[in-house]
């Protein structure tokens, strides 16, 4: 076993024996079944139309997923945070980097723990909240592949970014940072919508500087895109008044360009984090 | 017991951290000699030259210059604050250096194959807590790259030397400080590793535990492992230690043997009779005297001089009653070398 495979094992066994997955896993059922409930009775109501049901659907487990994606970026930001600065805080790292091992090494052994972790949570859940959905309602979104990959994507930006900060930062310091960071990004695009609809540039500019400098928004875009129904209900929806600026909505995929941009930024911040813990004193 | 160690492969060739000219030369190894006979002479286990650690405000270590050869059990000494630590971690890659050159088994300090050579006890020692001991030294002979054969063995072993057999299976987070120091040492000595770096190794320690350890660093220099052996505690390397460098404010302040630490010059107590006063005046070749206590004290004098002292006492007509020499300590000299005597 490399020694970046020894640190991933590590990470992902410590978040396993800390009750980590088990925790996320239980509360996510839970959630999953409640939400089995509200879509069945949502589903099977006879005081709406049926054509207004299957514009309910999408939207409602938009709103679930959404939830998920909270949960997806708040676990990557906590569980990334204390990853490097906390075992150098307490000393656990300097035993491990007194070995044979390089800083790159134990950092990327790192991040492929905690990807991992994050991607198991974003597929098990997306997946298993859009079965049941479809199970109880009939509602399938057209790519529950591309859905989970988005959440997923969402999730590794935000803790690629997160481990970085955490190679210089304290535990604390980088938490926040990550959190408030995904919350600024997420109001920025709302912000950036509502600048669409009402066709004011400057705020079209703050979400789209915003999707730049932290692509977490526009990956969730992405999930969006592909949890809507394709067809004439997406027509409609786009159709109605000021549906550009509803968060919870996307008129289309983000473009390749886009998508390039984030796979060229996630590069630069995961080098970067590299580089910075490979400089640091422990 | 086991074998003492041979002379390691071929050394590496020494390079410079900065790409300019290294200021070491290159460790000798594989030499023969002139009349033929064939020889593996290697590299000290730790050589620096002017090694050199400044922060933006402040100096960790100003020139540290030092060898410590292979086999050796070598006391590094100082006050706190002295620059010891940053030592260590310099020569173990865990920081890096501003200034001069550091050689560690034969590589440049930090190389990470070398690492696999070197087993570290840190300062402030502690390990993943949700782990067992037993997993954490199973850790470390994974990054050790050792034969996943021997791991259990091994693990086994080490719990074992350090006295942790019992609690092999129990979670690190419920071990006292002294256990987890314990259970350090145990995970610096897998992989049987040629050069041992202890940095307080007995801070956490009852006076037992201390005994075990300095058991332990016999032991390791009875099968030719060098330590080097970062303490304040002058009584470990007393104990210990083969020679031993003192180090203030980031410099070496001196080295050598404990012997020759310690130095030669010593003081002997005697009680004279038969002698008018001011007999001693005759004899301040021997050393500074003076009286205390009904006790002619006689500070400054070679030890080897002391049987001389005595027959030109006994030749002047005294009567000796009493002869006691007191050997200067080391913590006498530490002091004195600090200035704080």
């Amino acid at each position: 076993m490399t020694p970046t495979l020894i640190i991933a094992r590590l990470t992902v066994r410590e978040a396993v024996r800390r009750k980590l997955v088990a925790v996320l896993l239980v509360l996510s059922l839970a959630t999953v079944g409640l939400s089995a409930w509200g879509f069945d009775r949502l589903a099977h109501t006879h005081s709406v139309t049926s054509g207004e049901v299957e514009i309910a659907l999408p939207q409602a487990l938009i709103l679930f997923m959404f939830m998920f994606s909270f949960v997806v970026a708040l676990s990557a930001s906590a569980i990334a945070s204390p990853a490097v600065s906390a075992e150098v805080e307490s000393g656990v790292l300097q035993t491990v980097a007194a070995r044979p091992i390089r800083r790159s090494e134990i950092l990327v052994g790192k991040w492929l723990g905690l990807a991992l972790l994050v991607a198991g949570y974003s597929i098990i859940v997306a997946v298993l909240e859009m079965l049941v959905v479809d199970a109880v309602s009939g509602f399938l979104p057209p790519n529950p592949v591309a859905v989970a990959v988005y959440l997923f994507a969402e999730g590794a930006v935000l803790l690629t970014l997160v481990l970085a900060i955490s190679t210089r930062l304290a535990t604390l310091a980088t938490g926040v940072i990550g959190v408030a960071l995904f919350g600024a990004g997420w109001l920025a695009g709302v912000v950036g919508s509502l600048g669409t609809t009402f066709k004011i540039p400057a705020l079209r500019v703050v979400g789209d500087v915003a999707r730049y400098v932290l692509p977490t928004d526009g990956l969730w875009h992405g999930a969006i895109y592909y949890l809507e129904p394709s067809g004439f209900v997406s027509q409609r929806l786009a159709e109605e008044v000021g549906a550009g600026g509803n968060p919870f909505f996307a008129l289309s995929p983000p473009s390749w360009p886009y998508l390039l941009y984030a796979a060229i930024w996630f590069l630069i911040v995961f080098a970067t984090g590299v580089v910075s813990f490979s400089r640091r004193e422990l | 017991m086991l074998p003492a160690r041979s002379a390691d492969g071929p050394a590496r060739s020494p390079g410079s951290r900065s790409g300019s000219a290294p200021l070491i030369d290159p460790p000798a190894a594989d030499l023969v000699t002139a009349s033929g006979d064939s020889r593996v002479l290697v590299s000290p286990a730790i050589h620096t030259i002017e090694l050199r650690k400044a922060y933006r405000h402040t100096v960790a270590l100003e020139a540290l210059s030092l060898t410590v050869e292979r086999g050796e059990i070598f006391g590094f000494l100082g006050p706190n604050g002295a620059g010891k630590t940053t030592a260590v971690k310099l020569l173990l890659g865990l920081a890096h250096p501003t200034g001069g050159e550091a050689m560690v088994l034969g590589s440049p300090a930090g190389d990470v194959e070398t690492r696999r050579r070197i087993g570290y006890l840190p300062e402030l020692f502690r390990f993943q807590g949700w782990l067992t001991a037993r997993e954490v030294l199973l850790l470390h002979c994974r990054l050790l790259k050792l034969p996943s054969s021997r791991w259990a063995v091994l693990a086994r072993e080490a719990l074992s030397t350090v006295g942790l057999s019992e609690r092999g299976d129990d979670k690190v987070a419920g071990f006292s400080k002294g256990m987890q120091q314990r259970l350090g040492l145990g995970v610096a000595l897998l992989g049987d590793p040629e050069l041992v770096v202890l940095d307080e190794p007995t801070s956490a320690l009852d006076p037992i535990g201390r005994h075990h350890v300095r058991e332990i660093i016999c032991a390791l220099r009875s099968r030719g492992t060098t330590v080097f052996l970062n303490t304040h505690l002058l009584e470990e390397v007393e104990h210990v230690c083969d020679r031993a460098a003192v180090i203030d404010r980031g410099q070496t302040i001196a080295s050598g043997t404990l012997a020759e630490l310690v130095g030669t010059q010593a003081s002997v107590r005697l009680q004279v009779s038969g002698l008018q006063a001011g007999w001693w005046d005759g004899l301040s070749g021997f050393g500074a005297w003076a009286v205390e206590d009904g006790w002619f004290v006689v500070t400054g004098i070679e030890e080897a001089k002391v049987p001389d002292l005595v027959r030109a006492i006994v030749e002047l007509g005294g009567r000796i009653a009493a002869v006691v020499p007191e050997h200067k300590s080391l913590e006498d000299r530490f002091l004195e070398l600090l200035g704080q005597s």
